[in-house]
């Protein structure tokens, strides 16, 4: 487990330059502790203050190679977490962005180009199947929920921007500057590949 | 024909009936009604109206008395085809959907084929000729049942027989597909309503302030199969050209082919000419009903059809699908029609279309001669020259480089925002690198290989997103103008008196909030905060949609850029959506 500063440096590694408020939507600390942590990270040289927004600091990423090593020994040798990121490699990843790619662009006689939202039965279906995807990903990565309560967190902000999809919100599928489904997931992934000490396969 | 008189929780939504209550039979019941009053043949159906979905959970189960109506309504759709559910000879399958009047996310979606067991897929395939085909309908249907009405959450489309669908199924969820045709029925009514109660759909309605009791009601329609005969065949029709929106019909046909045969690219189909030839009075009939289906939908349908045994049937028609170009020929081509109002035209076409058509190619001839360093795959279209940087952090520090990493992660957000092109070594099209990129309409190549990072970085290139390739130095491009383009000056035309927003190169008034003057840590993944008062934003950041809605929410009066039309088609769409 990590502590409140630790967490907060982590959380700088899922969403690069962001505010104490936007960091602590993230890793769900109360934004007092967030703000003192990142005092305390700042004073440390972990990391970087401009304006309002932090960033991490090469000094931030090394200090977090030490803590994981620390924090994660016993998730890292726990085997059915080793195949619950061979699954979610695998599959539920895949399937996730594959079908943001079939939100972005659409095939119109043989070429794909740029979707336009204008046919909502084709939108509605992608989101229905993230739906599902979704709830497939909860029993995926059980093992990991179960030793770190952040991994539900993230899934409950993916079931969140859903939601705004499902209402005609198309950002919130794949859109880079909202707490979109791709968004939170692509943190989520980083988060869990921190976590268990794997590399991004791609 | 509609002995719909007498029947409680039913509705038959054929020519004879009397426009039926949306809130009763829901929107697509309200369509399949439509699309027979205008005369064109659809595969007969009845709805299970939302007054049983309401007793249904009054009672805690299907109400009384429905049961034998589904008998009834199975009875009127075997009568007009001449088929028989569960029969042993000529098997009639049905599809059954969910539909609210208003759309309602989280419930369940469709079940295809239903009415299937090891007879009646014995029973298809002698009539058919095609064991494969009638194997297929069975293992689809015993996969939509099982997820669908038994809950299964295991992945069934991909395994390859009925078989193995059933163990699937059998060891997630302990439970099996009954073989009775009626009990089918039964079941999937009742999983339909109950699925208006799951809890992604409470969960939406919650969020967006919908009633929980409107419910669901159920349409219950007959499959027709294209694959019968050398009679039949299946379809789609485009009643514009979906690459060029000219007004000429469009569209393929695959004798003895079904369904998803066409949809899946698993088969050629020939064009309609084909049909043209072995049916002149079918072809006839189809046009004219495009034609219909084209004027009632009021823009470019995308036409589902199926000819069983000699005879049309339309299965489905929606918006099509088009390029950037057509929908800006088609928009224009309806208001000169008479169709649509200009104002209505630009809500036809999104202001991503036109950043689309106005992105600066290549120009013609330049990369002939120039050097290729390396290729791989375009993921997000459009050109860019700049310094390479392998860092996002020198990609921020340095506006308009071209950030190359071996591959993105969300660390490299900030950098990608800030970077005028994105090139990786690693991914494929669906690689975050991809995605970020074309949600940020950046020009994105993916999967150049090893050391692509090494041998680019510090040279100055042109990148080429939409044939893949990185090119040596800096190439001329080309680039389309509003002006140019007849079709697109009228719609900017058009655009401009739609919105109060004043938008163009010399539109400036005090004060001016300039985005691109911005010191590099100050530009993150959010918006800038636009300061209280401005007058005038400017910045490629307030040139896409998502700045336009910010500037207009800040009270912002004008945008200074080049390229008007996208700005304002955001600018009306914003409007549009808070007014």
């Amino acid at each position: 487990m990590l502590d409140p500063n630790e967490l907060t440096v982590h959380t700088l590694t899922l969403r690069q330059l962001g505010s104490a408020e936007q960091l602590a939507e993230i890793n769900a600390l109360p934004i007092a502790d967030v703000e003192a942590a990142l005092e305390k990270a700042v004073a440390d040289g972990a990391v970087m203050a401009a304006r309002g927004n932090y960033m991490i600091t090469p000094a931030g990423r090394e200090f977090l190679d030490d803590v994981y090593l620390r924090a994660f020994a016993g998730l890292r040798a726990d085997p059915a977490v080793t195949d619950a990121m061979d699954s979610f490699e695998t599959g539920v990843n895949k399937q996730v962005l594959t079908l943001t790619t079939d939100w972005q662009t659409i095939e119109v006689d043989g070429a794909r180009v740029s979707n336009d939202h204008a046919d909502a039965d084709y939108d509605a279906r992608i989101v229905e199947k993230l739906g599902r995807v979704h709830e497939k990903t909860q029993k995926v990565l059980q093992p990991l929920a179960q030793q770190n309560p952040l991994v539900d967190r993230f899934l409950d902000r993916i079931g969140a921007a859903l939601i705004r999809a499902e209402g005609g919100e198309t950002d919130y599928v794949s859109g880079v500057r909202v707490d979109s489904v791709h968004t939170v997931w692509f943190q989520m992934h980083e988060h869990i590949l921190r976590l268990t000490g794997r590399e991004r396969p791609e | 024909m509609s002995t719909a008189t007498g029947l409680r929780w039913l509705v038959v939504p054929d020519e004879n009936a009397a426009e039926p209550s949306r809130d009763l039979v829901g929107g697509k019941a309200w369509s399949l009604w439509r699309m027979r009053s205008l005369g064109l043949r659809v595969p007969p159906a009845f709805v299970v109206t939302t007054a049983a979905c309401a007793a249904y959970f009054a009672d805690g189960g299907l109400p009384e008395g429905l049961a034998d109506e589904l008998i009834t309504g199975i009875r009127l759709l075997e009568k007009q085809l001449g088929r028989t559910f569960g029969g042993t000879e000529r098997p009639l399958l049905v599809s059954v959907r969910s539909g609210a009047a208003i759309s309602m996310p989280g419930m369940m979606d469709t079940i295809l084929d239903l009415g299937c067991n090891d007879d009646v897929e014995a029973a298809l395939a002698a009539e058919s000729g095609d064991r494969d085909f009638a194997a297929e309908v069975h293992r689809r249907f015993t996969g939509f049942y099982g997820r669908l009405v038994l809950g299964c959450t295991e992945e069934l489309e991909d395994l390859p027989d009925t078989a193995s669908v059933r163990a699937a199924i059998s060891s997630d969820v302990g439970d099996a597909v009954p073989a009775d045709p009626w009990e089918q029925l039964r079941a999937a009514v009742a999983a339909v309503f109950a699925s208006s109660r799951s809890r992604r759909a409470l969960a939406y309605r919650k969020h967006y302030g919908i009633p929980d009791d409107l419910g669901t009601a159920v349409t219950v329609q007959a499959m027709v199969f294209g694959n019968l005969d050398d009679d039949s065949g299946t379809g789609v029709l485009f009643t514009r050209n979906p690459v060029d929106g000219s007004r000429e019909p469009y569209g393929e046909y695959l004798q003895r082919g079904q369904g998803e045969d066409v949809v899946s690219g698993r088969v050629t189909p020939k064009p309609l000419t084909d049909l043209e030839e072995r049916w002149p009075a079918v072809h006839a009939e189809l046009l004219d009903a495009a034609e219909q289906l084209d004027r009632e939908g009021r823009d470019a349908q995308d036409v589902e059809f199926t000819v069983q045994s000699g005879e049309l049937f339309l299965l489905q028609s929606r918006p099509a699908k088009r390029t950037a170009r057509a929908a800006v020929r088609i928009a224009v081509e309806l208001v000169d029609e008479g169709v649509l109002e200009p104002g209505e035209a630009l809500s036809r076409v999104t202001a991503e279309q036109i950043r689309t058509l106005l992105r600066p190619e290549i120009a013609p001839g330049a990369a002939d001669t120039a050097e290729v360093l390396v290729t791989g795959v375009a993921a997000s279209p459009g050109v860019a020259t700049g310094v390479v940087v392998d860092t996002p952090e020198a990609a921020q520090a340095n506006p308009g480089s071209i950030l190359v990493r071996k591959s993105t992660s969300p660390d490299d957000v900030h950098g990608m925002i800030a970077a005028a092109a994105v090139v990786t070594e690693q991914g494929g099209a669906t690689s975050h690198a991809a995605v970020v990129s074309r949600a940020l309409d950046t020009p994105c190549v993916v999967g150049c290989g090893t050391d692509t990072v090494a041998s680019l970085v510090g040279r100055t290139v042109t990148v080429d997103a939409t044939t893949g390739r990185v090119y040596a130095g800096e190439l001329p491009t080309s680039a389309v103008d509003e002006s140019e383009d007849e079709d697109l000056r009228r719609l900017t035309e058009w655009a401009s008196s739609a919105t109060p927003l004043r938008v163009g190169p010399d539109v400036a008034a005090e004060p001016v909030f300039d985005a691109d003057s911005l010191a590099a840590e100050e530009i993150g993944e959010h918006i800038p905060d636009i300061p209280p008062g401005t007058k005038t934003v400017c910045g490629a950041v307030f040139c896409a949609p998502d700045g336009v809605r910010a500037a207009l929410d800040a009270g912002v009066e004008a945008v200074v850029t080049t390229h008007r039309l996208p700005v304002l088609l955001a600018a009306i769409a914003h409007q549009r959506s808070t007014s």
